[in-house]
């Protein structure tokens, strides 16, 4: 070949499916530590990817593609989680202190510690500490799963640190 | 009291990797039909670098939903047009079949070309549809005027909206709109360029004269009765003559099954 210039790239997302193999185990860990309750976890699962399927046509990169379903997946909690404290306020607080009701997988006592303190965590800083210790993520893409600067996720998990540390 | 927080985010302090796959398969089950309700169908897309230029190409499992030439135009208005409808997923698989079609075309062999389906879901109207149909019913080394075509589906003074439909035809070559030409004899517009109407036309075996207009010996076909006729012949009043098709010589007509009228007997 005469030309030098390499042939452009699409740059397209995987396939769906393939886009689901990859990444649906991480997802999965990323509700559960942020849901903390077992069906509702799995409820937040199968709308996360129902809601990926449907705009799937928009994500316009393959690189885009694990901070966005990250940013789809807390949203979907954060939303969950309003909506119960709006309900929680009226039926007096029975559901918050019902503590670890759907943790039925089996858990170290460190673990069971890391989700009580992780429960008291704001959500920003909860969710950028969850991305970046559980699900591995670096600053980049959590920032833009939650829609921030790199700085603020960096800040975000910093503090998060910080006020386990202090516990 | 300090701890050493690290060890919560060891393996171990984790939702163990045996309880994230049960629960998964459950998710799945759950899952699958519910994705299955609102799914699309496929389309594979790739860039084709050709000798007429770099091209964007979608295939579908129906056939090949759109052709783009990529020279200057943003594609991706036709990218979001394809994946309004289909799930699209980069494949060079089909770079290979449509990039070697075309070369054969450009070497003048038009049967790859004519022997792939096409997918007309982009679209937009059942005439549009209808028109691009039979456009691609012309055969190569023939041309087709505006009003032919918009009289050949039935709608005499149709030109215009012919005009509109070859201009939006989203599989060009395949579906042949270069082979769409003005009545009075002049190439007229394409899509791509008119510079590659000319070459698309010339390897399909359509030669043109100096001034880029239909030649002076040309001869017109009439499609259902298979004679072809000189341009001057009786049987060719003014008004139909623009409903024929035209071949650049009569024997591009014999070639194509037809046969020469008795009255103006064509060479």
């Amino acid at each position: 070949m005469l030309e030098m210039d390499a042939k452009p790239k699409l740059n397209l997302p995987p396939p769906f499916d393939e886009a689901m193999r990859r990444h649906e185990g991480e997802i999965l860990r990323f509700i559960l530590r942020t849901s903390g309750d077992r069906d509702e976890a799995l409820d937040l699962f199968q709308e996360t990817w129902l809601r990926a399927y449907r705009s799937y046509r928009q994500l316009d990169s393959a690189e885009g593609l694990r901070p966005w379903l990250f940013r789809i997946a807390s949203n979907l909690c954060l939303n969950r989680k309003r909506d119960r404290a709006r309900r929680a306020k009226v039926i007096a607080d029975v559901e918050l202190h019902e503590e670890d009701a759907g943790a039925v997988w089996p858990m170290h006592d460190s673990a069971l510690h890391l989700k009580s303190i992780l429960r008291r965590l704001p959500n920003k800083q909860r969710q950028a500490l969850v991305m970046r210790k559980l699900g591995g993520l670096d600053y980049g893409e959590i920032a833009a799963a939650l829609g921030c600067s790199e700085e603020a996720a960096r800040a975000g998990v910093y503090l998060a640190m910080k006020k386990l540390k202090a516990e | 009291m300090e701890r050493n927080i690290e060890s919560y985010f060891e393996d171990g302090a984790d939702i163990p990797d045996e309880t994230i796959e049960k629960l998964l398969r459950r998710a799945r089950l759950r899952l699958a039909p519910a994705l299955d309700r609102i799914r699309r169908p496929f389309a594979r897309v790739a860039i084709i670098d050709s000798s007429i230029g770099r091209l964007l190409a979608a295939q579908s499992t129906r056939g090949l939903v759109a052709l783009r030439f990529m020279d200057s135009e943003d594609t991706t208005d036709v990218l979001n047009a394809v994946r309004q409808r289909f799930d699209v997923f980069e494949d060079d698989a089909v770079a290979a079949e449509i990039g070697s079609e075309i070369e054969r075309l450009m070497r003048g062999d038009t049967g790859a070309i004519s022997a792939r389906a096409v997918d007309l879901s982009l679209v937009e109207s059942d005439f549009q549809r209808r028109a691009l149909t039979r456009l691609r019913r012309v055969p190569a080394g023939s041309v087709i005027s505006y009003q032919g075509l918009a009289a050949a589906i039935g709608l005499p003074s149709g030109q215009r909206a012919i005009g509109n439909t070859v201009a939006s035809n989203p599989v060009p070559i395949y579906v042949p709109c270069h082979r769409v030409i003005r009545s009075d004899g002049s190439l007229g517009n394409y899509g791509g360029g008119p510079d590659r109407k000319l070459k698309l036309l010339r390897a399909e075996g359509f030669g043109v004269d100096r001034k880029q207009r239909v030649p002076a010996d040309a001869v017109y076909g009439h499609w259902g009765s298979r004679i072809f006729c000189r341009p001057t012949c009786s049987a060719v009043r003014r008004a139909e003559r623009r409903q024929w098709l035209i071949f650049a010589d009569s024997e591009r007509a014999r070639r194509f099954g037809m046969h020469a009228c008795k009255l103006c007997h064509p060479t």
